[in-house]
């Protein structure tokens, strides 16, 4: 059990603003275990704020988040983050960054070995233990975020915008690769977004942001059948869900 | 691989070329008919007076008083560094209550203590050694500060997400972040520990290098005194480069290449 849920909640930016700022209103979500959420929504709706309290990296002016009924404060290893910024350790080479999680809550070295050896493979950087981050490319980077968060065995996963700044082969590559992942270990994903064709390839449900003040205009169940491949991104079911989200963003 | 090795062989021979053509100007000066030699000595005097020393023993002993000043106040000065650096850099109470002292402190140059501290001291080897110490820790601890407040906020994020503590977020991603600006902090902390060195002892020493020129001014021993400057830059470039190896080892991760 998993089950992330966002209650009434409320966020202003009041500093170095003279008035304060209303990012986030009235905003009530249900995140249930197991499940694979994205957030959409133009720059500005606030959904990337809202991942980041979910991590408990600050909190929310008003309202509350809880994970399995507990509040959430601060952040803490069940709630794993991949971030659209590369967050790999460039001082260690890719074994040590996949098994930092376990290293800091204090594995043994078997374990921590037996971290790298799974994650790595599953990943699909089998070769590349020693190397260090700058010789790798940017989507194997990113592969060495996921893996490093998937070894830390949190219970949700946060990821925002992970691939934003890939291209698209890339981007289509890492796509199947994470969701292969996420059948496989079946954990909680909220995966935030501004690209509709990827919240639609991955999701169960698509929570659809407006702006400015960030509020829920819409949420999407994905009917589509899993598991999902490429092609399916040119049906019509795939570019009718496209163009009904498509028409609810702020343009 | 070849083509780099190439390069650097040019540079290597274009550096001694530079060299050489200087030296070879200078001898030819000195060869003029019209030179006084105890005002501009040829580079055989220098050589010459080089080994005059080493057999009355005088530059070893010259030498390894410097060094041990040198070595002791670096350590003790930039280890300090370190630490109060990281501590004020990393933890905000303590840079509120450090910073401003140490902000307050830096643009004093560190040889106008001199005399307070002959008034406290005395012209002892402790004085010699806590002033050098002084000036190490100044240079060393702003660039320690710098270091880990550029500590890109990422790294730190992805580290509590994944359930790092915050000392632990401090010991396995700030302190490696910012060991960039740790070991340039220590490199620039290496020369002026040499220029206070040299200060100190043409000021108040009963030996060193700096004692050594001082000596070489009072006697009129012009060649002692050009040998001394290049032992000083002999040492003080040896020290250097030695750092510079280091640096590399120890930044072997780092995309920066020189």
């Amino acid at each position: 059990m998993s089950e992330i849920k966002v209650n009434n909640l409320t966020h202003t930016f009041s500093k170095g603003t003279p008035e304060a700022l209303t990012v986030l209103e009235d905003i009530n979500l249900s995140f249930p275990s197991g499940s694979f959420t994205s957030i959409v929504g133009t720059s500005g709706c606030g959904k990337s704020t809202l991942l980041k309290m979910m991590a408990g990296l600050f909190d929310p002016t008003d309202g509350e988040m809880t994970l399995d009924g507990a509040v959430i404060r601060g952040t803490d290893r069940k709630r794993g983050m991949v971030f659209q910024q590369d967050a790999v350790f460039p001082w260690m080479t890719v074994a040590k960054n996949i098994s930092y999680g376990p290293r800091i809550h204090g594995a043994s070295k078997a374990e921590q070995q037996a971290a790298e050896t799974k994650w790595i493979e599953a990943v699909g950087l089998k070769g590349f233990e020693d190397r260090w981050p700058r010789e790798l490319s940017g989507g194997m980077r990113k592969r060495v975020d996921i893996g490093r968060v998937y070894a830390n065995d949190p219970d949700v996963l946060l990821m925002d915008e992970p691939f934003g700044a890939l291209d698209a082969q890339t981007k289509e590559r890492l796509q199947s690769d994470l969701l292969e992942t996420w059948r496989q270990t079946q954990k909680t994903v909220i995966f935030v977004t501004h690209d509709l064709e990827e919240a639609i390839f991955l999701s169960d449900q698509i929570v659809v942001m407006s702006a400015r003040p960030g509020r829920i205009r819409h949420i999407e169940e994905v009917a589509l059948p899993r598991p999902r491949s490429n092609e399916m991104r040119l049906t019509s079911e795939f570019l009718d869900i496209k163009r009904k989200l498509w028409n609810m963003l702020d343009h | 691989m070849e083509r780099i090795q190439k390069i650097l062989r040019g540079r290597f021979v274009l550096g001694a070329l530079s060299i050489a053509v200087v030296l070879a100007a200078y001898q030819w000066i000195t060869m003029q008919p019209d030179n006084n030699p105890a005002l501009l000595p040829p580079i055989p005097n220098i050589i010459a007076s080089f080994f005059t020393n080493i057999e009355a023993g005088s530059l070893q002993t010259t030498l390894g008083a410097s060094l041990y000043r040198i070595f002791l106040g670096f350590f003790i000065g930039t280890t300090l560094a370190v630490i109060i650096g990281c501590l004020v850099g990393w933890y905000k109470t303590i840079e509120y209550l450090v910073d401003p002292l140490i902000e307050a402190i830096r643009p004093i140059p560190p040889l106008a203590y001199i005399p307070i501290i002959i008034i406290w001291f005395g012209i002892e080897e402790f004085s010699r050694v806590l002033l050098i110490t002084i000036a190490c820790f100044m240079v060393c601890v702003v660039n320690v500060i710098a270091g880990m407040k550029n500590v890109p906020q990422v790294y730190v994020d992805a580290a509590s997400t994944m359930g790092a503590s915050r000392f632990q977020v401090f010991r396995t991603v700030a302190v490696p972040a910012a060991t960039p600006f740790i070991i340039t902090g220590y490199r620039i902390a290496l020369a002026a520990a040499w220029t206070t060195l040299v200060a100190a002892e043409l000021i108040a020493a009963p030996s060193g290098l700096g004692y050594m020129l001082q000596e070489g001014r009072r006697y009129f021993l012009t060649d002692q005194v050009m040998m001394i400057i290049v032992i000083i830059g002999a040492c003080a470039f040896i020290m250097d480069r030695t750092f510079r190896a280091i640096q590399k080892r120890l930044m072997v991760w780092s995309e920066a290449r020189e």
